[in-house]
């Protein structure tokens, strides 16, 4: 009960002080739009920590080829990746590219095909919109 | 002054300068040939093109030229050519101010093998590269029968220079001439008691116009076919979903590196493509299903679109699993394909510059050093 309690605390602080200031610096109607939407049908606000420990985990049931959000994007969102076919991915952190997370289709599209890579299953509007909370702040 | 007299002017400059330019151009062809790689292919189509005018001139200057150039003074007939052959078999052959039958045998055959060497290049070059003047009137398939045919004449080439070499120096041991100085001063020593021969001067103008007129109408057969298209390589717009979808992965592999039957089957097992999710919308994989299958490679007649349809039956549509595309790089250490400038096996165009056109020509290669 504790630990969930400080979670919750943690979580609205993040929003509160790490979403709302970045918010400011990078917003964009049409990737508010889009978190919001996710926010909907959500348990919980959410959390850029919880993103980022989705980013950086290695939740196993994916393809051997991609064990973590990391093997392509890299360990910084703030540096570009590579896919595994050499192609460069732009950084995701949104201060980094603007456009990032603004086209519905594109983000339902990477979402649905990278978390069944790395997780073997489709992410849920709960983890999408932590991950994309995460990419906002940074 | 005495040394002068039995002393004779054999070969004229323009011989002389054929000969050793010939040497050069040959060595050039059959090294950039057999031994470098493909890269300089650029290098041996021009030594080819200098080969054959070099022979033009040649064979022009066996009318025109100075007595012995000219190709009558060594038409020997085979019964002079057979009496020469037994002279030489007993080791005392007679003393010939110009070709001997043997040597002039040999230019005969090394004309011949080298006229048909550049021939069947020209052919490989318009066939299978789908460049030169050839290249729109010559198929992939009668281009990869010809490399055959060109590989096969450029071995005997190589016997046959052999010959001439081993030839040049027992001629030289029983006749005690420097045939070798010969050709680079162009005069030869007359044996005591034999009276010169009346030799005839060139023909320098009839020469050069008769050439003028030779280049003037092969020069205009060869401007009509090179102004032909290329056979074999077809129009093909962009799709812009292909350009986009698949280029965000990877290199956008040009549709004709691929049968049909793979592109189909890639597009089917997008879910799990190379061991990645890679599905797409329906309508979006639809209309780039539909353009890989009327731009495949059943569509092109290039070396790439005839290579690559022999694909892998373990992974149909995965271009360097083919026995091709392995054996094409097998040479290129692993340590290259892990360079900065190359990434990995499935960055054509890292190398081959060319790669988004579906060329892959030769002299298109060039390789990071980084």
């Amino acid at each position: 009960m504790k630990t969930l309690h400080r979670t919750i605390v943690i979580a609205t602080a993040a929003i509160l002080f790490g979403g709302a200031s970045s918010s400011i610096a990078v917003a964009n109607p049409a990737r508010d739009d889009i978190i919001k939407s996710f926010a909907t049908q959500a348990e919980m606000p959410f959390s850029a920590e919880r993103g980022k420990a989705l980013f950086e985990a290695k939740p196993g049931g994916g393809k051997p080829e991609t064990p973590s959000c990391t093997t392509c994007h890299g360990t910084s969102p703030l540096k570009a990746g590579q896919t595994r076919a050499g192609k460069l991915i732009e950084p995701m952190a949104v201060s980094k590219t603007s456009g990032r997370f603004t086209e519905l289709k594109k983000v339902r599209k990477w979402f649905r095909r990278n978390c069944k890579s790395v997780m073997g299953r489709e992410c849920t509007p709960q983890e999408k919109g932590d991950f994309l909370t995460y990419m906002s702040s940074k | 002054m005495s040394n002068h007299e039995n002393k004779i002017k054999v070969w004229d400059i323009p011989t002389r300068v054929f000969h050793w330019s010939l040497v050069i151009l040959v060595a050039t062809g059959l090294i950039t040939g057999f031994v470098s790689p493909e890269w300089w292919m650029g290098i041996h189509i021009w030594a080819g093109y200098g080969t054959v005018l070099l022979i033009i001139f040649r064979l022009v200057w066996g009318i025109f030229g100075s007595e012995f150039s000219r190709i009558e003074t060594f038409a020997f007939t085979p019964r002079e050519v057979i009496a020469h052959m037994r002279e030489l078999l007993f080791l005392r052959p007679l003393h010939y101010i110009g070709h001997n039958p043997a040597g002039a045998m040999m230019i005969f055959a090394l004309i011949f093998f080298l006229f048909s060497i550049t021939i069947t290049g020209l052919l490989v070059l318009g066939g299978e590269e789908n460049q030169g003047p050839l290249a729109g009137v010559t198929s992939y398939q009668v281009g990869d029968i010809a490399a055959d045919i060109h590989e096969v004449l450029a071995l005997i080439l190589v016997v046959l220079i052999g010959l001439h070499v081993v030839g040049v120096i027992v001629e030289m041991r029983l006749t005690r001439e420097n045939l070798v100085k010969s050709m680079f001063d162009g005069y030869k020593i007359i044996p005591e008691g034999k009276t010169p021969p009346v030799t005839r001067p060139s023909r320098p103008i009839a020469a050069a116009a008769f050439l003028l007129a030779f280049a003037a109408i092969s020069g205009s057969v060869l401007w009509v076919f090179s102004t032909m298209p290329p056979s074999g390589i077809i129009q093909m717009a962009e799709n812009k979903d292909y350009t986009t979808e698949c280029g965000d992965c990877h290199e956008v592999y040009h549709p004709s590196l691929l049968p049909k039957v793979s592109w189909a089957k890639l597009m089917t097992g997008l879910e799990n493509h190379l061991g990645e999710d890679a599905s797409l919308d329906r309508d979006v994989a639809a209309s780039i299903a539909a353009y890989l299958d009327t731009h495949a490679a059943e569509a092109w007649d290039t070396e790439a679109s005839n290579r690559f349809s022999r694909i892998s039956l373990d992974v149909p549509y995965q271009i360097t699993a083919t026995a091709y595309w392995k054996r094409k790089h097998s040479g290129i250490s692993a340590d290259v394909f892990k360079r900065k400038g190359v990434g990995n096996r499935a960055r054509c165009a890292s190398c081959h510059r060319d790669a988004a056109t579906g060329h892959f020509d030769d002299q298109n290669i060039k390789i990071p050093k980084q």
